[in-house]
């Protein structure tokens, strides 16, 4: 009889490649892991990389500390992402999973309680204030979804010098970007809005390069209009952002955005 | 599960085997885990009665090897056995009704013990639910054996089932009541044993007072 138990086993954890691999030409001077996921030595994969070496360098260490940190529990390292066909296997990463979600919650949980939310009240369905325990997400295909959007927003430079340059305990709910929480109740396209604002955000403190611009103008022309119009009226704090302290001058015309608070300006027909 | 290795029984094991099993339950880690599991698996399936002390036993086991080196060699072991029966149970069934029931029993038994996070593991809750089923077939109703093995383990682990996946329980209580309405052939001890597992899932997993008087007190003439 076929081993009904690998076969119907719920949440798959693989195939994050197909969908790193779609992007990599993209984003590829911007990563700081390959898609072996793997960090890069500086240079390696892409030669024509401005960057300076010493940037990577420290950025690479300190991405070696946090490696702790950033591994995600759905992504737990050289453990077979895909579910164990064997029982003993199969109990053992449900085990594993459960103690990584708890640890999870609790840390997530746990700085949200600290902080006001203002970014996070966006649309109408969601309450504000999704006290703990009563409205937490839980399903797991969306939790791995919204993960894999996170990591994709984590697995940058830019998010890198971010978490260098600007410690937890000193940044300011509107100026600095901040990792939507997975564990709280949104609607799907609440979420991806969110996911899009904080990665256009981020992109702030990417490293000086070239291709800089083009990026962020990347970034935000894959928002449709409509969406850009939505944003605007879900996220009025948008317009009142103050200019993040950042060096990097490409991302000015996003500012100019910002200011002047109208939707048209973040488009790609902007000219500067 | 209590300490005292003296509280299992274990007495239908030779000498040196209780030796090994009491060490095994105080002292995981110094004993071969994967032959104690294959004695424990062995002796299940062909001994229904020591089936529940077994699940007790492998709990106890896993515990303390969990505590000594945060080790899992005996479940692990354990589980990839009960994995092969489990592929080979059509077979198992052919060759002796007694040996698959005392499989569905055991499994069932592990089901219970062996909690991970404190509930029940998700891997054994599909196959638990195929040997279920299998039981509830037409020819397997036939067999007085087998009704009894089902609604037994019914009763102990339904409601914890029904829980994981109400889909399947549902599944599972068509062919039920098919086979009470339907089946030609059946022994009345058959239907009624249906017949109560019915009215036990219909009443939240518990029978009423008067229900359990029908079913439980002696008819007194």
């Amino acid at each position: 009889m076929s081993d009904t138990a690998g076969s119907r086993r719920e949440g798959d954890h693989s195939d994050h490649s197909p969908a790193r691999r779609h992007r990599s030409s993209r984003w590829s001077h911007s990563r700081k892991r390959g898609i072996d996921g793997h960090l890069r030595a500086p240079g390696a994969e892409d030669p024509s990389e401005h960057t300076c070496s010493r940037d990577t360098e420290r950025s690479q260490r300190h991405a070696d500390r946090r490696h702790e940190s950033f591994t995600t529990p759905e992504g737990r390292g050289p453990v077979s992402r895909c579910p164990a066909r064997d029982w003993g296997s199969q109990v053992e990463q449900e085990e594993e999973k459960e103690r990584d979600m708890q640890r999870y919650r609790r840390r997530i949980l746990g700085s949200d309680a600290s902080h006001r939310e203002r970014k996070t009240s966006s649309g109408s369905s969601e309450s504000c204030d999704s006290r703990e325990g009563e409205s937490l997400e839980t399903d797991e295909t969306i939790l791995l979804r919204r993960q894999k959007q996170i990591n994709y927003g984590k697995n940058t430079l830019a998010y890198d010098r971010y978490i260098k340059e600007v410690p937890k305990h000193l940044r300011q709910p509107a100026v600095h970007p901040r990792t939507p929480n997975k564990f709280r109740k949104y609607s799907r396209r609440s979420w991806d809005q969110q996911i899009k604002l904080w990665r256009v955000k981020l992109h702030t403190w990417d490293p000086p390069s070239e291709k800089g611009q083009q990026q962020v103008l990347d970034d935000m022309t894959e928002m449709a209009l409509d969406d850009v119009m939505d944003i605007e009226l879900d996220f009025p704090s948008l317009c009142e952002v103050e200019q993040p302290p950042s060096s990097a001058p490409h991302s000015r015309s996003l500012q100019e955005g910002d200011c002047e608070g109208t939707p048209v300006k973040m488009s790609r027909t902007d000219s500067d | 599960m209590e300490n005292s290795a003296e509280d299992y029984k274990i007495q239908s094991f030779d000498q040196e085997t209780q030796l090994l099993l009491k060490t095994a339950l105080k002292d995981p880690s110094s004993v071969d885990l994967e032959k104690v599991s294959k004695i424990i698996v062995d002796q299940s399936l062909k001994d229904q009665m020591f089936s529940k002390e077994a699940g007790r036993i492998c709990h106890t086991i896993v515990q303390a090897e969990a505590k000594q080196n945060n080790g899992n060699i005996f479940r692990r072991n354990l589980l990839n056995r009960l994995q092969q029966e489990f592929k080979d149970r059509e077979e198992t069934r052919r060759r002796s009704i007694q040996e698959w029931t005392c499989y569905v029993t055991f499994i069932c038994y592990i089901f219970d013990y062996l909690k991970v996070n404190n509930m029940p593991m998700v891997a054994l809750m599909h196959p638990v639910y195929d040997c279920l089923m299998r039981l509830a077939q037409p020819d397997a109703l036939m067999k007085e054996e087998e009704v009894d093995c089902l609604v037994l383990q019914l009763h102990r682990i339904g409601e914890q089932l029904e829980k994981m996946n109400s889909q399947r329980m549902d599944e599972l209580f068509y062919l039920l009541r098919d086979g009470f309405l339907l089946q030609e052939g059946l022994t009345s001890m058959a239907r009624l044993l249906l017949l109560e597992i019915l009215e036990f899932r219909a009443g939240g997993w518990m029978l009423s007072g008067t229900a359990h008087k029908y079913y439980y007190s002696e008819i007194s003439d």
